[in-house]
């Protein structure tokens, strides 16, 4: 019986191993080397000594991952800490801002009824055609009325609203049952009190992402603050890094030590916030 | 509390959800809203909530006006058909949520809910989300937050309605056993006659917008107003008999046959009439005498202690409750008799009770 079962079980294996199957694992398994093998020769070229990166045939694993020689040059010759700091410091205020502006706007155009409420959202999408290096135009002369060239709060002002995240947002508010926000105005709550302890929390997962994606595009920017930042303190990593390479000499190490530095947080950004997403997901309690 | 309503009508656009409703609903009852999907039951509801503005009319809790008032500052518990729970919360949280806006107390406002939560039976799911819940479960919690800030009315959507058979049967009682023990007015929607009938101190028939009847339950099937509240109580329905009143005798449409019937004598010769028979209100007599009419039994069917019977009287069939003894087969001559109850005359036209 016993082995009568295990063949069967084999046979099964056999039968459900079809070539396109083998095909299809052996194409996932290429396209996932070539998206991450960049990454990898990054890092680990930051770990590299010089002679290790220009000799021939290539050392894929570095000498000593504690060879840490790469960081400290970075560091001396570039106030990379100072780039890091700008960086946080417009993330955190760009994503706060946005995040707040595009819950509010959300919630009036998915609950509240004004008119030319769907006119005006729909302009508001015609606008996210407008390719941004055209609005920076404009937004260079008005930054510069504000006399807030060549500042953080240069890099922050242009960025604290976003349509795109909020036709995101609007459309999961639009899905969110009309039953359950009569039911909190019946239990006595305000559209203020609805928004934040009703919307908001049901809406995590939505808000994640868009916290996510936000804050990958805040902190990847590099062509506003090319044209804003004329100092070199006022860099954030990105242009810190194009910097730091055009002024630099020509040992990759170093190069590779800044742009691990620049590329880091986000992928740890990434790993944190995944949980939430994914968990954010469960929903329930209503029924029809 | 009591509920007086007066003219209210609700238009949206062309079209009249509401049409002219006036009524009074008495403090401490439980009241149920009946009628067909579409006859504007719960537009009626979402009204006395205050979720739709009113398009002309009033409403008054006790001697306050409401009409203009907004549904969080009237007073109202609202249980949605779909419960309408929040789905992040846990159980607790959910009864607490209203009290938590009226800024009461941490530890009062758990007192409460969980006192509320053992009315409901739902104290043993304290922590857990809506969505770990049962249908039956659910919608205890959302009879308990509507509950837990002591609303002066409780309106109930449907409540009912995404249960199986058999809890809501149960659900039935606990409903009635709740508003009984609370004493708080309760309107609740529904389209099921039977639990209508079963629960409620009052029923409001409605019918396209338009109050049919208020009456309470038996009442309401004793006594119908007309022909449609006739016709959506009872089961099975109503026997209908068209014919025309002819010298006070009802004869059928197409003259083949006719009989004496008293009512017949109110209305206009020749005016078109419908005879309503509840199927237990016909029966067989002795002879022919004390018949209303004498008909031909066209099929039976065994139910225990009786039959369920079709006559046929001219080309129309009936059904009626016949004795298995007397022992009537297809084809017998039958004497019919009408009981006092049960037996009502409509103008065809107009579905008005002829008196």
């Amino acid at each position: 019986m016993e082995t009568n079962e295990k063949v069967s079980l084999l046979t099964r294996i056999k039968r459900n191993v079809t070539l396109g199957k083998v095909l299809t694992y052996v194409f996932l398994a290429i396209g996932a080397l070539v998206m991450v093998w960049p990454f990898y020769w990054m890092i680990s070229s930051a770990f590299k000594t010089q002679l290790e990166i220009v000799s021939f045939p290539p050392a894929f694993v570095p000498n000593s991952w504690a060879y840490l020689e790469n960081f400290k040059i970075a560091f001396v010759k570039a106030p990379f800490a100072k780039y890091f700091f700008n960086s946080i410091v417009v993330t955190i205020a760009c994503v706060a801002c946005t995040t707040f502006t595009t819950i509010l706007a959300s919630f009036a155009f998915s609950r509240l009824n004004f008119k030319g409420r769907d006119l005006i959202f729909s302009l508001l999408l015609s606008f996210m055609m407008v390719p941004f290096e055209m609005v920076a135009m404009t937004n260079t002369t008005t930054i510069t009325q504000f006399g807030l060239n060549n500042s953080l709060l240069g890099l922050i002002v242009p960025f604290t609203t976003s349509i795109y995240y909020t036709f995101i947002l609007r459309n999961f508010f639009v899905s969110i049952p009309d039953s359950l926000y009569y039911s909190a105005r019946i239990d006595g709550a305000s559209n203020w009190q609805y928004l934040w302890k009703i919307m908001v929390p049901i809406a995590k997962p939505s808000l994640f992402t868009i916290i996510l994606l936000n804050a990958l595009t805040c902190w990847n920017s590099f062509f506003w603050p090319r044209i804003i930042i004329t100092s070199a303190e006022n860099r954030t990593l990105p242009f810190g890094l194009y910097a730091f390479m055009s002024e630099g000499g020509t040992e990759y190490g170093p190069y590779m030590a800044a742009a691990t530095i620049v590329v880091v947080p986000m992928i740890a950004l990434f790993l944190v916030a995944r949980k939430y997403i994914v968990n954010g997901v469960a929903r329930g309690g209503l029924k029809g | 509390m009591k509920i007086k309503i007066e003219h209210l009508t609700k238009r949206f656009g062309n079209f009249t959800a509401v049409d002219d409703f006036s009524t009074t609903f008495e403090d401490g009852e439980l009241i149920a809203l009946l009628g067909p999907s579409g006859c504007g039951k719960s537009t009626m509801l979402n009204m006395l909530s205050g979720i739709l503005p009113v398009t002309e009319g009033k409403i008054y809790f006790d001697d306050d006006d409401v009409t203009d008032v907004s549904p969080d500052k009237r007073g109202v518990g609202l249980v949605f058909q779909n419960y309408a729970l929040y789905p992040h919360m846990t159980v607790l949280q959910n009864i607490c949520f209203p009290l938590e806006i009226q800024k009461m107390p941490k530890e009062e406002r758990i007192a409460k809910a969980k006192e509320m939560a053992k009315l409901v039976h739902v104290d043993e799911f304290l922590d857990r989300k809506p969505g770990q819940l049962s249908g039956g479960q659910q919608q205890r919690v959302a009879i308990a937050r509507a509950l837990v800030k002591k609303p002066r009315l409780l309106l109930l959507d449907e409540p009912l309605s995404n249960l199986d058979a058999r809890l809501r049967l149960e659900m039935r009682e606990e409903i009635r056993r709740i508003q009984q023990e609370t004493g708080i007015t309760t309107v609740f929607v529904t389209h099921d006659q039977e639990e209508a009938m079963s629960i409620s101190d009052h029923i409001v028939l409605m019918k396209l917008g338009v109050k049919q009847q208020y009456a309470e339950p038996q009442e309401l099937y004793n006594d119908p107003a007309n022909n449609f509240v006739a016709d959506f109580l009872g089961n099975p329905p109503i026997n209908k008999i068209f014919g025309v009143a002819k010298g006070g005798n009802f004869e059928l449409e197409d003259g083949s046959a006719s009989f004496p019937f008293e009512l017949c004598s109110k209305v206009a010769e020749g005016t078109k009439v419908t005879l309503g028979i509840r199927a237990e209100s016909a029966y067989p007599v002795a002879t022919a005498e004390e018949a209303a009419f004498v008909g031909e039994v066209s099929s039976t069917y065994a139910m225990g202690k009786e039959e369920l019977g079709y006559i046929k009287i001219g080309n129309q069939e009936f059904r009626a409750y016949i004795a298995s003894e007397l022992g009537y087969k297809k084809g017998d001559a039958i004497n019919v008799g009408f009981k006092d109850r049960g037996v009502f005359l409509f103008v065809t036209e107009t579905g008005e009770r002829v008196r």
